[in-house]
């Protein structure tokens, strides 16, 4: 199956290119789903980014939810952080994310959360799912339809909210470029900068009636193509990258070095860890090793799970809140405890600022100072049919490592490791090297070469 | 076999039904789809009457129209006369009424329209339905999605402008006419009372202009429903009242003595007020009275006759250039300098028009119509039994010439029956009429007795 995937409908929720793969259809069948899922009568909270596409969604969203018998509250164009929160705050039954993340702009997607914003588990994403393909709705009579709700203020209390957690006075001393990919951080950050008097210089920062700027993706690669040129010439103290629904960042340092996604996950450890001893770090298994040896110098422990926010779900549930200091991935997505477990790139910037305001330190000062892993990522197309074979080869070429065979193969040594799954987004193999100091080449050209021997 | 209830109807003339199990959500997204693939890119107008399941549908139709590559213009509650004339107005390609006009709230419906603001015609509409069925819609990419504006402002006022071009409005507003309006809470409740209180500066006593509050009543104007208006119009010592359906495109109304007219006299009263100003015939449906012929002819115009449905009248109209048309028994009046649609407002400005013009009271002026006995009925049938029924009900009127373009019309020389098939329910729809009352009972107990003997 070579074909180019359009449509994916699973665990997470339905994406798809609109048009072609996701249809007006779909989005009535699995909002329908969800309004038959969710309690009878509870209020839902809706937002969505950017797309043109947002628009359509949006009208066949509301429709299902209110034949389905419940009030939506529509909050317009925001970021899924803020959706979440919103649930939280005025105690809805459940909430819809329209937006396609770090997707390319003829994607979109739907994202559903549960009563305070929390991500549906396996389980009750997997009765949505059997809901939707049943297609059974359970649509009210004509005098229980549900009433729309517009409200356009809901970044305010969220603004609030970070207020408490982070001291935002401490860094106004920060002159902050921010790329925002004509995402949803434009609203927020504009929001931020009049309310709190952060010195935020914002690029590709209109939201309405143009394509993004380049592609959403967050990585080393789209930090270097607009936001780290532009570091030194504005003398910013530090750069950041939202995606377009504002859960994933990266940044560039005040040198202009585009920063590798991979290292989010690590800064943000050795922040927050310090202020909660003891406390776990949960992320996958395709995320840089430098995040036990920042764990260890704290003395915690960290917990690997399969890739995939669900699977980071899932993970989450078996802990009790106060035992988990924070989660995330490589892909730049962090969520921390005192935002309800909610991947949040606004968060994770103003942790990453008020790391530099408590340390006196400049951002090239703070990343520069881990030890350098080096990284290599491939993908290669595949035959399902072989994939068991191929896996298996691969592990008795590497028989003295340590196999972790959660999701694909994973094999570790002390000083570096490997990873070869198959993507959940896309049909490639993807292979992923990491080793401390210089790059892994022959064991990412070996690994390669026997993925390519399987094509 | 007892028939399995389905209050569904996907037919040409659009899709209507009772929503929650009938009519869905899903269902308006792909007719709205496949309307905007039919209709081509471009601005569709959206509007809806005031049904607690509009807002739901509207949301629903509009995801369907965006999916295909359609602008959205969302023009919120108007009355369907309104949203049509916004249509053609704006030069759009295309409009969604959301209503079911008289039917019970818990019906809703999708009316749609063409780049003039009217119904399809018999063939676009059966084009569209295919369309529908083969499901092959278009799908707009990312960049091809267009928005959604709105405007809930100008749509009052492009219909106001239209209708005041043929009414002396300073006529109107000198008699300060004591008004009685009851808007069943419908589409039409704020701006009826703005058209007849600031526009036509009536002395106005409404009731039922809450567009937020459910039916008070039947939604269907008629003497029955229309009790209520008829005791505000004594009351209040109003010299007439109006009545409309929910989406305001029908109008009933009451005269001074709190009697409800016929509303073939209605029209017929609009048919003289039209021809006194337009030159032009006049086109109604094969069950509307022959109240119309007699005006017509005072005026030297002919009157031509068409199947029953809005649609049809309104074809017909276009093709015979007309000056005037409708239905009579529904309360529809079709004045096409206007618009080619069934208007409330138009009918409402013309009656006023006339009382100012003539100085008579609306009783005056409706006792002075030639006289007529009208009944309308309605029986249940078998499928299957139909042609037999109309054979039989044929051979009770021997040698009577017979019009079959809509079921069987028998056209006596002092009167006539109709007899049609409903195209909603297996029923069968009777309606006589001759000019005496004892005449009228004999006409209407031959039809009742040959379509039971058969």
């Amino acid at each position: 199956m070579n074909e180019p995937q359009l449509l994916r409908i699973s665990h997470v929720g339905v994406r798809g290119v609109v048009g072609p793969g996701l249809t007006a259809s779909h989005v009535l069948d699995f909002a329908s789903a969800f309004g038959t899922f969710l309690a009878p009568k509870v209020p839902v909270v809706l937002g969505r980014d950017t797309r043109a596409s947002g628009v359509m969604i949006r009208e066949g969203v509301i429709a299902a939810l209110l034949a389905t018998g419940h009030d939506v509250i529509d909050l317009g164009v925001v970021s899924t952080p803020v959706i979440q929160h919103t649930i939280s705050r005025i105690g809805a039954g459940g909430g819809v994310s329209i937006g396609a993340s770090h997707n390319a702009a003829e994607w979109n997607a739907l994202k559903f959360f549960g009563p305070n914003g929390i991500y549906l588990s396996t389980a009750e994403a997997s009765e949505l799912l059997d809901i939707y393909h049943l297609k059974k709705f359970d649509f009210v009579g004509w005098t229980e339809v549900g009433k729309l709700c517009l409200q356009d203020n809901a970044i305010d209390p969220y603004l609030d909210d970070l207020a408490q957690v982070f001291d935002l006075e401490s860094l106004r001393q920060f002159k902050v470029l921010v790329d925002c990919c004509n995402g949803t951080s434009a609203l927020i950050l504009r929001r931020m900068k009049e309310r709190f008097g952060l010195n935020l210089i914002l690029i590709n920062e209109k939201t309405e009636g143009v394509d993004f700027a380049h592609d959403p993706a967050i990585s080393r690669e789209t930090v270097g193509l607009q936001l780290a040129p532009l570091m030194q010439p504005v003398a910013a103290d530090a750069g950041f990258l939202f995606d377009a629904d504002s859960d994933r960042v990266a940044i560039a340092t005040e040198e202009g070095n585009p920063v590798s996604e991979e290292m989010i996950l690590p800064i943000l450890a050795d922040y927050v860890l310090p202020r909660v001893p003891g406390r776990l770090v949960i992320t996958n298994i395709s995320t840089t090793a430098l995040v036990e040896e920042v764990a260890s110098r704290h003395g915690a422990k960290v917990v690997r799970a399969p890739v995939g926010r669900q699977a980071a779900i899932d993970a989450l549930t078996g802990y009790r809140p106060e035992q988990v200091a924070l989660a995330g991935e490589g892909t730049g997505a962090v969520m921390m405890p005192q935002f309800r477990f909610v991947y949040d790139g606004i968060a994770s910037m103003l942790a990453i600022l008020s790391m530099m305001a408590e340390r006196k330190a400049r951002l090239s000062e703070i990343v520069d100072a881990y030890p350098r892993y080096s990284m290599l990522k491939g993908q290669l197309p595949f035959a399902s049919r072989r994939l068991p074979e191929l896996l298996m080869e691969i592990q008795m070429a590497y028989s003295d490592g340590r196999v972790t065979s959660i999701d694909g193969l994973r094999v570790d040594w002390p000083d570096r490791w490997f990873h070869v799954r198959v993507s959940q987004t896309e049909p490639v193999v993807r292979v992923i090297c990491e080793q401390r100091g210089d790059p892994p080449i022959a064991l990412f050209e070996d690994l390669m070469g026997r993925v390519r021997s399987y094509v | 076999m007892p028939r399995r209830e389905h209050l569904l109807k996907i037919g040409v003339s659009g899709i209507r039904g009772v929503v929650g199990d009938f009519l869905t959500p899903s269902l308006a997204c792909a007719f709205g789809q496949a309307f905007g693939t039919y209709i081509g890119r471009g601005r569709v107008i959206v509007g809806r009457d005031t049904r607690m399941t509009g807002q739901m549908l509207q949301h629903a139709a509009s995801c369907g129209l965006l999916a295909a590559g359609s602008e959205v213009v969302d023009v919120g509650v108007l009355p369907t006369p309104t949203i049509q004339i916004y249509v053609a107005d704006t030069g759009a390609r295309g409009g969604i009424a959301l209503t079911a006009s008289h039917n019970p709230p818990e019906y809703n419906a999708l009316k749609l329209f063409n780049s003039e603001g009217l119904f399809f015609n018999q063939y676009e509409r059966g084009e569209l339905i295919d369309l529908y069925h083969q499901s092959q819609f278009r799908r707009a990419a990312n960049s091809e999605i267009r928005g959604i504006t709105k405007d809930y402002e100008s749509g009052p006022r492009r219909h106001f402008e239209r209708i005041l071009r043929h009414v002396d409005v300073e006529a109107i507003r000198r008699r300060r006419f004591r008004v009685a309006l009851d808007g069943v809470n419908g589409a039409g409740s704020a701006m009826s009372c703005q058209f007849l209180e600031q526009i036509l500066g009536c002395d106005l006593r409404a009731i039922w202009v809450d567009p937020g509050k459910p039916f008070p009543r039947e939604a269907e104007p008629k003497p029955e429903s229309l009790t209520e208006l008829a005791a505000l119009v004594q009351r209040e010592g109003c010299e007439i009242g109006f009545g409309q359906d929910p989406d305001g495109d029908r109008l009933a109304v009451c005269d001074e003595n709190g009697r409800v007219l016929d509303n073939d006299d209605v029209l017929a009263l609009v048919v003289d007020a039209a021809l006194a100003l337009h030159a032009g015939d006049v086109v109604v449906n094969l069950t509307t009275s022959s109240v119309v012929e007699d005006v017509a002819r005072r005026h030297g115009r002919q009157v031509f006759r068409t199947p029953v449905g809005e649609a049809n009248v309104v074809e017909r109209m276009r093709a015979v250039k007309a000056a005037i048309g409708g239905e009579g028994s529904n309360g529809g009046i079709i004045f096409p300098a206007v618009h080619l649609c069934r208007d409330s407002y138009t009918g409402m400005a013309f009656l006023l028009h006339r009382m100012a013009q003539t100085g008579k009271s609306i009783s005056q002026m409706a006792a002075e119509l030639p006289k007529y006995h009208r009944r309308l009925g309605k029986v249940s049938y078998e499928h299957g039994r139909l042609g037999m029924l109309m054979q039989s009900l044929e051979q009770a009127f021997p040698g009577v010439p017979a019009d079959r373009t809509d079921g069987l019309k028998l056209l006596l020389d002092d009167g006539w029956v109709h007899v049609r098939a409903s195209n909603t329910e297996p029923l069968l729809r009777l309606a006589a009429e001759a000019r005496s009352a004892e005449r009228l009972e004999e006409l209407y107990g031959r039809v009742v007795q040959a379509l039971q003997q058969s």
